[in-house]
């Protein structure tokens, strides 16, 4: 890299080489307008936004594809720029409909704020009307070509941010339009939802079936906090409405997932079915009935002090009611552990990030299924392979990521493996609760390996830091216990050790109605994901924070400061 | 042994597949190879479907929106069987000029076919020429390769009625 030294507008600017005009120019804070480029997706030079001029060359250059060179003389905005700009503009809107006061993204839309900006009050030419079908099989995200202006972001950020290539082209000349695989609806194609095309896009093309009409860009507020539903921990731009929470955004250039996020943190969450429990629940003759706190906590704090307790939190909660949990219990004099199954060691090399996927030369997957548990490292890991990383399965499940690697062995054939990875410089082994003793001990001869742990669950590490091990089945059956705890948070039955403890005294604390909480004695609500304030640590080991976004329900109570009230009444 | 990764197999124990799979591995099973591959499955079967595509996306390791997304950039790439016989109005200028709509008006009113299609029995299908180069011979059409020139309503329908006789 060496400095490069141009004037915009006459202005002296000072860039790098390699970089483009429109990067030299925004660094500048000279402001390029652009409709196909994205900051986070490769350059395409189609929409013919940020033409400009550079003195010597014969025709208007697209600033964003056009690298800067000494000496550079560059013009943003003169008469014959700007007529360029207003004249494509023309041509995007005659070429379908652009008429704004039915799209949602009115007001918000990139297309249109450059309208305005360019005084389009009218376009000469005949629309052609040609009606094209509105796909809105997949159920959140709803494709609308006739709004689409053909910027492909949609089609790059498919490839190379999910790496997924679900999106493409057809045709060609006028009868070009994005669509999914073989042209088929997208509901039935490759798409795993992650909604990434969704966040770039700059029209009402793709919109998200949930939030449409919800808001302005306005009038929304934005919420920074960490994704709870498993322990990648991505970091959510949550737009909120008042109370209601209109869809959630990735956050560009953030760790660990750089701004991606999956289906199970971007929709699943805003599309919960599951019945929320709003107030204590007590067990009344056999059927479980609202009571009050002071009621449902001495119920709890009785039971506690009476017999032998066994504590069992799931991770799907915050580190601080993890702590106040394992306190507890401890107070108590109770056996406590987690649910989640135990992640083995791997006993050598060094601990990686997530982001490491991406700056590695070989790549082993080993007794994980990450397309499954931990979506984002998946999509990461397919992303390295697109760029030519070697990636390489033992004992992972078929189902997506072998099409993205050159080895897949079961675990008695990992010395396999290790052979073709001893010639990488800085090799990532990426395993989970599937690591079996044998494979990492082929896998040992690759010291110099870091590694990057899957945790399986959520808040696994949370509950590990708060010392609440993992539980084995004999742990449970050893002895007897009169009183379960389970800590289950937001989550359902997921996997994990589910004790069979019939004749003791239930208390589950959790957010929603669940076949666990229909067989408690006692229930006590918690708060969701949105309305948590705290932390989490993620598979790194990194504690992140946890901002609310929307109030708790009233007569739900953070489950920290519930436990916190129950150590005062030992 | 280790679990290598078998190519798909193809859609069907057509011998014809062999051609496919030599032309791929010819071009060592590389992505680049896309065109050459689909230039000889419709050697081979005349057209593309989509079980073709999936297969030569799969075994190119290519996204299915790449191959469909070739498939239909390429004038020269069928999606669909041709019929038995294909004629080729050119649309050039000069040939516009003399009537090549005219033409093309009158065969889908005699067929119901449109440039693209193929008749509903499979005889004839009708395709488009943007200029044959022939612009002296205006309105040019091409009756399964042969270029006939001066030609009007009549004469095509004339010719295409001799098809569906036989």
């Amino acid at each position: 890299m060496s400095e490069v030294h141009l004037t915009i507008n006459g202005l002296q600017v000072t860039a790098q080489s390699g970089q483009t005009i429109l990067e030299a120019a925004r660094a500048a804070g000279i402001d390029i307008p652009t409709l196909c480029h994205h900051p986070m997706l490769s350059n395409h030079g189609a929409c013919r936004m940020c033409l400009v001029e550079v003195k010597g060359m014969r025709t208007l250059q697209t600033a964003c594809t056009c690298p800067v060179a000494e000496g550079m003389e560059v013009q943003t905005e003169t008469d014959e720029i700007n007529e360029c700009r207003k004249f494509s503009l023309e041509l995007l809107f005659s070429e379908r409909n652009h008429y704004c006061m039915f799209c949602q993204v009115s007001g918000d839309c990139e297309l249109q704020a450059l309208a305005y900006r360019y005084g389009l009050d009218h376009w000469r030419y005949p629309r052609p009307y040609e009606k094209m079908a509105v796909d809105a099989s997949d159920p959140y995200i709803i494709m609308e070509p006739n709004r689409c202006i053909l910027c492909t972001r949609c089609i790059r950020a498919c490839a190379e941010i999910v790496a997924n290539h679900t999106l493409g082209l057809r045709e060609r000349g006028s009868a070009t339009m994005v669509m999914a695989d073989l042209d088929v609806p997208l509901g039935q194609s490759s798409c795993v939802e992650c909604g990434v095309c969704l966040q770039v896009c700059p029209t009402g093309a793709l919109i998200d079936a949930r939030s449409a009409y919800g808001g302005h860009a306005e009038e929304v507020t934005h919420t920074q906090t960490t994704c709870m539903q498993c322990s990648v921990g991505c970091q959510l731009d949550v737009i909120s409405r008042s109370t209601r929470i209109l869809r959630i955004h990735g956050v560009w250039n953030t760790e660990p997932g750089g701004g991606l996020l999956c289906v199970d943190g971007r929709f699943r969450p805003l599309y919960e079915t599951r019945e929320r429990i709003a107030q204590p629940l007590v067990r009344d003759h056999g059927k479980l009935v609202p009571a009050g706190w002071t009621e449902a906590l001495a119920i709890v704090a009785k039971k506690l002090k009476s017999g032998r307790v066994l504590g069992l939190a799931s991770g799907a909660t915050s580190n601080e009611a993890l702590v106040a949990f394992a306190g507890l219990m401890a107070q108590v004099g109770g056996k406590a552990g987690q649910t989640m199954p135990a992640l083995p060691t791997l006993g050598f090399g060094q601990p990686a990030a997530v982001q490491d996927i991406l700056a590695t030369d070989y790549i082993i997957v080993a007794g994980a299924n990450p397309l499954v548990y931990q979506k984002v490292v998946g999509y990461l890991i397919r992303r390295a392979a697109d760029r030519g990383t070697p990636v390489a399965l033992i004992d992972v499940p078929r189902g997506g990521l072998e099409a993205s690697a050159v080895l897949s062995v079961s675990g008695q054939y990992a010395a396999t493996v290790t052979e073709q990875a001893a010639q990488a410089q800085a090799p990532l082994i990426i395993y989970s609760v599937g690591l079996k003793p044998g494979v990492a001990r082929a896998l040992k001869p690759l010291a110099h390996a870091r590694w990057l742990a899957l945790a399986p669950g959520r808040n696994s590490l949370g509950a590990r830091a708060a010392g609440l091990a993992p539980l084995e089945g004999h742990d449970l059956t050893s002895s007897r216990f009169d009183v379960l705890f389970f800590l289950l948070g937001e989550g359902s039955e997921e996997g994990g050790v589910m004790p069979r403890l019939d004749g003791a005294f239930k208390i589950v604390q959790t957010a929603y109605r669940s076949p666990l909480a229909e067989e408690a004695d006692v229930v006590l609500p918690a708060p969701i994901w949105a309305e948590r304030s705290g932390h989490v640590t993620n598979l790194e080991g990194k504690t992140l924070p946890l901002n609310p976004v929307v109030p708790m329900p009233d007569g739900v109570r953070d489950e920290a400061e519930v436990l916190d009230t129950l150590r005062t009444m030992m | 042994m280790p679990l290598d990764f078998t190519k798909p197999t193809p859609p069907s124990d057509d011998k014809r597949w062999k051609l496919v799979q030599a032309t791929m591995r010819r071009w060592g099973n590389h992505h680049d190879a896309l065109i050459e591959t689909l230039h000889t499955v419709q050697e081979s079967f005349g057209y593309l479907d989509n079980d073709a595509l999936t297969y030569v996306a799969a075994a190119l390791r290519v996204p299915l929106s790449r191959a469909y997304g070739v498939a239909t950039f390429y004038h020269f790439f069928r999606l669909k069987p041709a019929g038995k016989h294909t004629c080729v109005v050119c649309t050039g200028t000069a040939c516009y000029i003399k009537g090549a709509d005219q033409i093309l008006e009158s065969i889908r009113q005699a067929y119901d076919v449109k440039p693209g299609e193929t008749t509903a029995d499979g005889q004839i299908s009708v395709l488009t020429a943007r200029c044959l180069g022939a612009c002296g011979l205006a309105a040019a059409v091409v009756y399964d390769g042969e270029v006939a020139g001066k030609q009007d309503a009549a004469s095509t329908l004339e010719r295409l009625g001799k098809w569906v006789e036989q």
